[in-house]
C-alpha cells in the first residue's frame, strides 16, 4: 500500500522599502505589500488564493527587506484569521531572488511538529508502523506498506495581480515532473521586452529558453512571477553558489572581467532566479511552463494599483460577489459596475459609485457625489456633489464640495492618475487633474500636470 | 526667563530635506536651524525654551536631550494634538510660560533667521511699559505679507493689514514676540491666529508696540529664501565674528567650513557656502551660494550654485548642479550628469540630466 502524504509551502518575496521609489507618494505611509486593492492589503491576495485553492498548504512565509515591525500586526491577524501560519522573514542583506529562498531554507522545509503527530497517528493505526522523518521526497517500507512525503513550494511575487491557478499549477507540475513549472502569459509582443521572455514545447511545456529583458523580440509569453518548486530548487541555488565560489577561487579575475558589471557586484551568495537559475536550466527538461489565460498584471505604480484593485473587484463577482456593493440610488447609493465598501463607510444614497471603486473604512462619501475609477483610503471624506475619476485619495484626505478630482487613466504613466497623500484636503470648487500631491498639502487653487510636494 | 518657539508642522515648503528630519532640524549655516535660535535665547538668560510642536515629537524629543545637556539650558515640548495655529501653541503651553515671576516672555517663528536683538526688545518692552513687544522689519514687497502699521516715534501699532493691495507701510512681522503673562489670558486653547485675533486686540487697547528690527531677517521656510538667507546670515558673520569664516587662497567671499571637512586641491569654494561635517570636497571643484550638508561626497570637477545638496548625497565627477536644485538625503548624481533645478527626493540616483526644474520622486 503506498500512502503519499503531500506538504505544499507557499513563499512570497514582497521586497523592501528603498528598492522600488516608482510607489511614492503612497510607499511613505505603508510598504507597498499592505497597500489595498479591492478593500484587502496587495499581499493578501496571493495568500487568500492559496489558503482556499490548496488543500495541504503548511504554511505560509513572507519574505522581504522591511522591518518585521510593519508586518506584525498583519501576520498575527492574518494567521488567525485563515487558522494557518504565516510569518514574515526579513532579509538581512540582499541574496538576489533567488538566494532569498535559499537563505530561509531551513524554515521553509521545516516540519510542523503538529503535522508530524498527525502523520504518526494515522499511520500507527493504519498499519501500526514507525514513521521515518524526512525532509524530502523519501519513501520507506515496512511490512508491505509504503509512504512517500512529498513537498512542493510555490514562489510567488507580491506585486503580481492575477488569478493565481495554484491547483492547476500544481497538478501540471506533478505530472511533468520535474523540478519546477513556471507560470506564464501571452502578451503583446510590443510590451514582452519589459519581461521575461520564455521558449516552450508546445508538446511537452518544457522551457527550452528564457532570456531576461530582451533588446530583440524573442517569445509573446513572458514570467509571471509565479513558481513552484521541489526541494530541488535549493540544490540547484547552492550549485550556483559554490560554481561562483570556486571560479572565484581558481583564478584572479582579470582587469578586462573585473570590468564587467556582471563579476564585478555579485558575491557567491547572490543568485538571482531569472539569470542563474532560469536561463541555465532551460532545454535540461528540468523546467516546464503552465500557461494562464486570465488577466495578469504588475503592480509597480500607484496608478496600477487601481487597474488591480478592479480587476480584483471583477474577479469578485465570480468567486465572493457578497463582497461587493449593489445600490439602485433609493435606500441605499446608487451602485454601477464592480465596487466594494467598508462596511463601517457611509455613502449618501444619492452618490453614484462606480465602476471598478473601491472605498475604505470609515470613508465618509457625501451627497450627490461621484466616483469613478478610484481608490478611496480610510477616514477620506467626500463632500456634496464632488467627481473622483481615475485618483487614488489618501488616508484622512477630504475633498471639498463640487471639487473635481482627475486623472488621465493613463495607469503606467508618471501623472497618469491623480494621487492624493495622507491628509490632503482640496478646497470647494478647487480642480485637480493629472497631478501627485504629498502628505499634509491643502488645495485652495487648481492644478494640473504637477507634483506638489 | 523663558520663551516659546513656533515649530508648527509638516515643513512642507521644504521638501525633501523635511522627508528626512523635522524642519527645525534641517540645519542651516552648519547647525540646525532652531539651535540659532536657542543659543541666541540663553545668550540673553533664557532658563526654559518650549517647543510648541505637532509633528515628530520622538525625533525632536531625541535631538532635545543632546542640547540640553550641551546648552544647559532646559527645554521641554508641547505637542498640539489638533493643529492651533500661530497663538493656541501659546494657550497650551500657559503652565509652562507662566511661574508667577511676573517676567515678560518671548515667542519666536522657528522659521526666522535673523540677528535675535533680544536684549534691546527687553529694553524696550521695559521703556514703553504695554502689554507686547513684536519686532518688525522692513521689506521691498509688503503686500506678500502682512503689514504692521505703526506710529515712528514710540513703535505703538495701530494696526494689521494682511497683504494689502495699496501702500500702507513697509514693516512686517518679523516673529519676534516678548509677551506679558497677561497676554496669556486673551488667547483660548483652540485654533487661535496671533496676527488676526490676538495682537489687533492688544494694539486696539494701545498696549501693543512694534521694534524694527536691525540687521538682516529671513523666513527660511523654503529652498529659495534659505539660500537668500545664507548670504544674509554669512554676510552678519563676516561683521561680528569673522574667525568663524573659513579663508585662504581657494576661498571667496563668505564661506562656512566644518572643521571636519575636506576640501581638495584647486577648488574655488564661495561665495556663501557653507560645508557641513564630515564632507569631502574632492580636488577641482567649484561651490557657490550652495549648501553642502554632512557627510556628503563632491567628485572631482564638479560645479555647483544655487543648490542644496541633502545629508549623505554624492554629486559625480564633472556633473553640474545649479538653478535651485535641491538633494534630498541619499541621493546620487552620477558623473556628467546636469542638474538645472531638479527637485530629487531621498534614495535616489540621477542618471540622466535634468535639463528643465523638474521634481524626481
Amino acid at each position: 500500500m503506498v500512502i503519499a502524504e503531500e506538504r505544499v509551502v507557499a513563499v512570497i518575496m514582497v521586497g523592501g522599502p528603498t528598492k522600488g521609489t516608482r510607489f511614492r507618494p503612497l510607499s511613505f505611509n505603508v510598504p507597498k505589500p499592505l497597500f489595498p486593492l479591492a478593500g484587502q492589503p496587495m499581499v493578501h491576495h496571493p495568500i487568500s488564493s492559496a489558503c482556499q485553492k490548496i488543500p495541504n498548504l503548511a504554511k505560509i512565509y513572507l519574505i522581504g527587506f522591511y522591518e518585521e515591525r510593519e508586518f506584525a500586526l498583519y501576520v498575527s491577524s492574518i494567521s488567525n484569521e485563515l487558522k494557518l501560519p504565516v510569518r514574515y522573514l526579513k532579509e538581512d542583506k540582499p541574496h538576489g531572488s533567488a538566494g532569498g529562498l535559499y537563505n530561509f531554507k531551513d524554515l521553509i522545509m521545516e516540519e510542523d511538529p503538529v503535522f508530524y503527530l498527525y502523520l504518526s497517528i494515522s499511520y500507527m493505526l493504519a498499519n501500526y508502523l514507525v514513521l521515518v522523518i524526512c525532509s524530502c521526497s523519501c519513501s520507506c517500507s515496512w511490512g508491505s506498506s509504503y509512504f512517500l512525503l512529498q513537498s512542493h513550494i510555490f514562489l510567488l511575487n507580491c506585486d503580481v495581480c492575477c488569478s493565481f491557478p495554484l491547483p492547476q499549477m500544481l497538478d501540471a507540475h506533478k505530472k511533468y515532473g520535474g523540478m519546477g513549472t513556471i507560470l506564464v502569459v501571452k502578451v503583446s509582443p510590443e510590451s514582452a521586452s519589459e519581461f521575461g521572455e520564455l521558449v516552450a514545447d508546445p508538446v511537452t511545456n518544457e522551457l527550452l529558453h528564457y532570456t531576461e529583458k530582451p533588446e530583440t523580440f524573442v517569445s509573446d509569453r513572458i514570467n509571471c512571477g509565479v513558481y513552484i518548486f521541489t526541494p530541488d530548487i535549493f540544490t540547484a541555488i547552492e550549485g550556483v553558489s559554490s560554481q561562483r565560489k570556486d571560479r572565484a577561487n581558481l583564478r584572479r579575475v582579470s582587469s578586462f572581467e573585473a570590468m564587467q558589471p556582471d563579476s564585478r557586484s555579485l558575491t557567491a551568495n547572490y543568485v538571482r532566479l531569472d539569470q542563474d537559475i532560469l536561463s541555465p536550466l532551460a532545454g535540461k527538461k528540468q523546467l516546464y511552463i503552465y500557461e494562464t489565460v486570465d488577466f495578469w498584471e504588475q503592480i509597480k505604480t500607484p496608478g496600477m494599483s487601481i487597474k488591480c484593485s478592479a480587476l480584483y473587484l471583477s474577479q469578485f463577482r465570480h468567486t465572493a460577489p457578497h463582497l461587493l456593493e449593489n445600490g439602485d440610488g433609493i435606500k441605499k447609493a446608487c451602485i454601477i459596475g464592480d465596487v466594494y465598501i467598508h462596511p463601517s463607510a457611509k455613502v449618501h444614497p444619492s452618490a453614484k459609485i462606480g465602476p471598478g471603486v473601491s472605498i475604505s473604512a470609515n470613508a465618509r462619501i457625501g451627497a450627490g457625489a461621484r466616483l469613478i475609477n478610484c481608490i478611496v483610503l480610510d477616514d477620506v471624506e467626500i463632500k456634496e456633489n464632488a467627481v473622483v475619476i481615475h485618483a487614488i485619495v489618501g488616508w484622512k484626505s477630504s475633498i471639498g464640495r463640487w471639487a473635481r478630482v482627475q486623472g488621465r487613466g493613463d495607469y503606467n504613466a508618471k501623472l497618469g492618475v491623480t494621487i492624493l497623500g495622507e491628509s490632503v484636503a482640496v478646497e470647494d470648487e478647487v480642480v485637480v487633474i493629472n497631478s501627485t500631491v504629498l502628505p499634509h498639502k491643502t488645495l485652495n487653487v487648481g492644478v494640473q500636470d504637477e507634483i506638489i510636494l | 526667563m523663558k520663551a516659546l518657539i513656533l515649530v508648527g508642522g509638516f515643513g512642507t515648503r521644504l521638501r525633501p530635506l523635511t522627508l528626512s528630519v523635522p524642519k527645525p532640524l534641517v540645519d542651516f549655516a552648519n547647525k540646525p536651524m532652531i539651535l540659532h535660535q536657542i543659543e541666541a535665547l540663553k545668550d540673553i538668560g533664557v532658563t526654559e525654551v518650549v517647543l510648541a510642536i505637532n509633528y515628530q515629537p520622538e525625533v525632536m524629543l531625541n535631538f532635545l536631550k543632546d542640547f540640553e545637556e550641551k546648552l544647559s539650558i532646559k527645554i521641554t515640548c508641547s505637542q498640539e494634538t489638533e493643529p492651533l495655529g500661530t497663538a493656541g501653541p501659546l494657550a497650551l503651553a500657559r503652565d509652562k510660560l507662566i511661574d508667577g515671576s511676573g517676567e515678560p516672555f518671548f515667542v519666536l517663528n522657528s522659521d526666522v533667521i535673523s540677528e535675535y536683538p533680544l536684549k534691546e526688545m527687553i529694553k524696550f518692552h521695559k521703556s514703553h511699559g504695554g502689554e507686547a513687544s513684536i519686532m518688525v522689519t522692513k521689506v521691498d514687497e509688503p503686500s506678500k505679507y502682512g503689514v504692521v502699521v505703526m506710529e515712528e516715534t514710540t513703535g505703538k501699532v495701530e494696526k494689521f493689514v494682511e497683504k494689502p493691495k495699496l501702500f500702507v507701510g513697509n514693516k512686517i512681522n518679523a516673529g519676534i514676540y516678548l509677551l506679558n503673562p497677561s497676554v496669556l489670558d486673551h488667547i483660548e486653547l483652540r485654533p487661535t491666529s496671533i496676527e488676526k485675533e490676538v495682537f489687533p486686540k492688544i494694539a486696539a487697547a494701545k498696549k501693543l508696540y512694534a521694534m524694527v528690527l536691525p540687521g538682516f531677517w529671513m523666513d527660511i521656510g523654503q529652498p529659495r529664501d534659505y539660500i537668500t538667507g545664507l548670504r544674509l546670515y554669512l554676510n552678519s558673520l563676516r561683521k561680528k565674528t569673522s574667525s568663524k569664516l573659513a579663508s585662504g587662497p581657494h576661498i571667496l567671499g563668505n564661506v562656512i567650513v566644518h572643521e571636519t571637512a575636506k576640501i581638495g586641491e584647486g577648488c574655488l569654494i564661495g561665495p556663501d557656502v557653507a560645508i557641513g561635517p564630515g564632507c569631502i570636497i574632492e580636488s577641482g571643484v567649484r561651490l557657490s551660494s550652495c549648501t553642502v550638508m554632512r557627510g556628503v561626497r563632491i567628485k572631482k570637477h564638479a560645479c555647483i550654485s544655487n543648490s542644496i545638496i541633502g545629508w549623505h548625497s554624492t554629486v559625480g565627477q564633472w556633473a553640474r548642479v545649479e538653478n535651485m536644485t535641491i538633494l534630498g538625503e541619499d541621493v546620487h548624481v552620477c558623473d556628467e550628469v546636469y542638474s538645472n533645478g531638479g527637485v530629487v527626493l531621498p534614495h535616489k540616483e540621477i542618471k540622466t540630466s535634468i535639463l528643465n526644474p523638474e521634481i524626481v520622486m
